[in-house]
């Protein structure tokens, strides 16, 4: 049975998106059935890096029970080496859609938490997706707390910041663990991380205030600033650091290694 | 149906009525135990009692876990609850009820099984 994994954090700008198209298209490029979902309905950004201007059907209308997930999901299979699949379920990035879903009520919220965990039969059972990867909106919003209640997983995450450091350790205790979710740290961002220094620090900073697994440290690359969210890294870059990183998350994912 | 053949189905009839009902009083009773264990204050209902993720997370933590595990499988009874949560059975007949009478769950009788599940109209 395949597993749902959400890239979470709590603040933006953390490289969640990044994050999130990447590890989809490293699972891929490992022979993997993989959907990544575009679960930011107030700031869609998935059509833009994945160059898909139209769709049948767009995540939005299937929360709204207009459709099947079917007529969602995109094959862009093509674009990935290899025998894997790689699908995407976009979000409507039309400022009326946002405009729209900002303004859905608990009522609706809870209909979507339904149409989100009956993506484990439809995807998972019958279409025997390996991975269906949620990419959210960072902080706490009902669509992001609905993509954890479903996930198996949740890749967190989180930068160097102060108020990050600190938001991400509350969120850790107080929203993960009340849902008993396995989690896994990305700190990402990270300044001159092979210096023995900032590894310690870095080390001590996940044992001490995080109390949770490490996925991954993940450098400042001015290669990732520079490609402006025009590249799918593993994918363009396969020989780049960044890409080997993700490599090994997605491995450790892979093989349930992250306890 | 001859006579003896009625008169043979009656008590078994009888007996399955009663066992029921002391089921039922047995529930009630559990729900009454959590309530005193756990205070009143858990199981005042909202104004609006719908089980979404903001109210999971307000939830008193043995409450949550039971209610995820309702979100999950759709429609569950205590048994099946209790195999996901790894509580016995009774400990989950409880909460569902408790559940229940802060509106938060609906409970459905089919024959002898009592089937517990969030409102909500879309499963798939």
């Amino acid at each position: 049975m395949g597993k749902i994994i959400a890239v979470h954090s709590y603040k933006g700008g953390t490289g969640k998106t990044l994050l999130s198209v990447n590890l989809a298209a490293t699972f891929a490029k490992l022979g993997k059935k993989v959907c990544l979902f575009d679960l930011d309905f107030r700031a869609p950004s998935l059509f833009a890096i994945l160059k898909v201007d139209e769709a049948e059907c767009w995540l939005n209308d299937y929360l709204n029970g207009a459709c099947d997930i079917n007529k969602v999901i995109v094959d862009l299979s093509s674009r990935i080496p290899g025998n894997g699949k790689f699908f995407a379920a976009l979000a409507n990035p039309a400022t009326e859609a946002i405009r729209d879903m900002s303004a859905k009520d608990r009522k609706w919220e809870m209909h979507a938490l339904g149409r989100l965990l009956a993506l484990r039969n439809t995807l998972l059972n019958d279409k025997e997706f390996d991975y269906l990867v949620f990419d959210t909106s960072p902080g706490l919003q009902y669509s992001s707390i609905n993509a954890i209640v479903t996930a198996d997983f949740v890749v967190v995450a989180t930068t160097g910041d102060r108020s990050d450091v600190d938001g991400t350790r509350r969120m850790l205790k107080e929203l993960y663990n009340l849902f008993e979710k396995k989690t896994g740290l990305v700190i990402n961002k990270v300044l001159d991380p092979t210096s023995k220094s900032r590894k310690d620090e870095m080390d001590k900073r996940v044992k001490n205030v995080y109390q949770v697994p490490m996925l991954g440290l993940v450098p400042c690359f001015c290669e990732i600033l520079r490609a402006e969210g025009n590249l799918i890294f593993v994918q363009d870059k396969p020989n780049h650091p960044f890409t080997k990183i993700l490599d090994e998350m997605a491995r450790k994912i892979d093989a349930n290694e992250v306890n | 149906m001859t006579r003896e053949e009625i008169l043979g189905k009656k008590p078994l009839h009888l007996l399955e009525k009663i066992k029921e009902n002391l089921e039922r009083l047995n529930e009630k009773m559990e729900v009454m135990i959590e309530l005193q264990k756990h205070g009143h204050k858990d199981s005042q209902p909202l104004p609006d009692a719908s089980l979404d993720v903001m109210t999971l997370l307000s939830m008193p933590d043995h409450l949550r876990k039971t209610a995820m595990t309702i979100c999950r499988c759709g429609r569950a009874t205590a048994e099946e609850v209790s195999q996901q949560t790894s509580r016995a059975r009774a400990v989950e007949s409880a909460y569902l009820n408790q559940l229940v009478i802060m509106g938060y769950l609906r409970k459905e009788r089919k024959g002898r099984k009592a089937y517990f599940y969030a409102e909500r109209d879309s499963q798939g």
